[in-house]
């Protein structure tokens, strides 16, 4: 089964070589999308092993994952894992969201920080997800604990109808409310997330937007 | 000749001179041209020909505003709130076609190189 792993990155040469050689231990294939970053993330990237795709100005995390997306889809990948580029996953955890796939369980799954407990995510962003998660599942109409979770894999048919738009942080809820509104089967994996000291992701203004347009596709 | 009316015709008058200019150098169209042209020929004729300015008075003041310059404060306002969401509008659009022309171009450089095709998988330089 060819199996994809989309990485979006921008500025992680601390933790991206990492990330692709665990990716690649599970995955035929990890496609980097280098967000115009100012450091060796595309070199690094390149030199593990992944295959590199470039963004010759800064978009954003939703961009940079839509770009993966049709790169992977252009090479006829089947499946397809996406992770964070800064080291918040652990790449041995990806054949656990893969098994409902290849189990034909679900469409698409999300790495759920929740479900394990989320002890170890900061208040302010268990609070702002929370809330997130919500909306979404209120919208989408099926349960969801993560909203926000990068760790996901999809089967190609998913990416195919329900593609996102957004190119910011808000792609998150947007691929789950498209993918649940065509009726593909979601469902959600407890995964395990590392917060290091370098703490990215979206703040309180991305929250308030992501909120903003998940409300708005009722 | 009142200094107001020596300051408004010069202003006007440069001004034109200026706008013909961009206009001859194809930087604006012939529309925002005749606009701009209008509003500086207003100008000198109200620094040039006083009577202008009476004449404004009864032409506002038959639109219901007291002075010429209620009017154009009113007026004025209103066409920036077009032009605000004009430029919004166009904005959206160009921020939108910019994306797609750099996830275009990331796509057709990942075919071609650096990264080698996405069907065929490249050996990657050793480290």
């Amino acid at each position: 089964m060819r199996i994809a792993c989309i990485i979006p990155a921008f500025n992680e040469e601390s933790t991206i070589a990492e990330m692709v050689r665990g990716a690649l231990k599970h995955c035929s294939t990890v496609i980097v999308v280098d967000d115009h970053s100012q450091d060796r993330t595309a070199e690094l990237s390149w030199r593990s092993g992944a295959r590199v795709v470039k963004h010759i100005l800064h978009l954003g995390a939703g961009a940079a994952l839509s770009t993966g997306f049709r790169a992977a889809l252009r090479g006829g990948f089947k499946i397809f894992v996406t992770i964070d580029g800064d080291g918040q996953h652990d790449p041995d955890e990806i054949p656990t969201a893969l098994d409902p796939i290849l189990k034909h369980e679900a469409d698409m799954v999300i790495g759920s920080r929740i479900l394990q407990g989320s002890r170890s995510m900061p208040l302010i962003k268990k609070i702002g997800n929370r809330i997130l998660s919500i909306a979404t599942s209120f919208v989408s109409g099926t349960k969801i604990t993560d909203s926000q979770s990068g760790f996901r894999a999809y089967r190609r048919e998913v990416l195919d109808c329900a593609m996102h738009r957004a190119r910011d942080y808000r792609w998150a809820s947007e691929i789950l409310v498209l993918a649940a509104k065509e009726g593909f089967r979601i469902k959600e994996v407890p995964i395990t997330a590392v917060y290091r000291e370098r703490l990215k992701g979206a703040g309180i203004r991305d929250g308030l937007k992501i909120l903003y347009s998940t409300m708005k596709s009722l | 000749m009142e200094l107001y009316e020596i300051a408004a015709t010069a202003f006007g008058v440069v001004m034109l001179l200026l706008t013909t200019r961009e206009l001859a150098r194809r930087k604006i169209g012939l529309l925002q041209y005749s606009l701009w042209t209008a509003l500086w020929l207003a100008l000198i004729l109200i620094g040039t020909i006083p009577q202008f300015y009476h004449t404004l008075v009864l032409v506002t003041q038959a639109l219901g505003m007291y002075t010429p310059i209620h009017f154009v404060t009113t007026f004025s306002i209103l066409v920036l709130f077009a032009v605000a969401y004009y430029l919004g509008r166009r904005i959206a659009e160009l921020d939108d076609k910019l994306s797609m022309a750099v996830q275009h171009i990331a796509l057709q450089s990942a075919n071609t190189k650096h990264a080698g095709l996405i069907e065929e998988k490249a050996e990657p330089p050793a480290a």
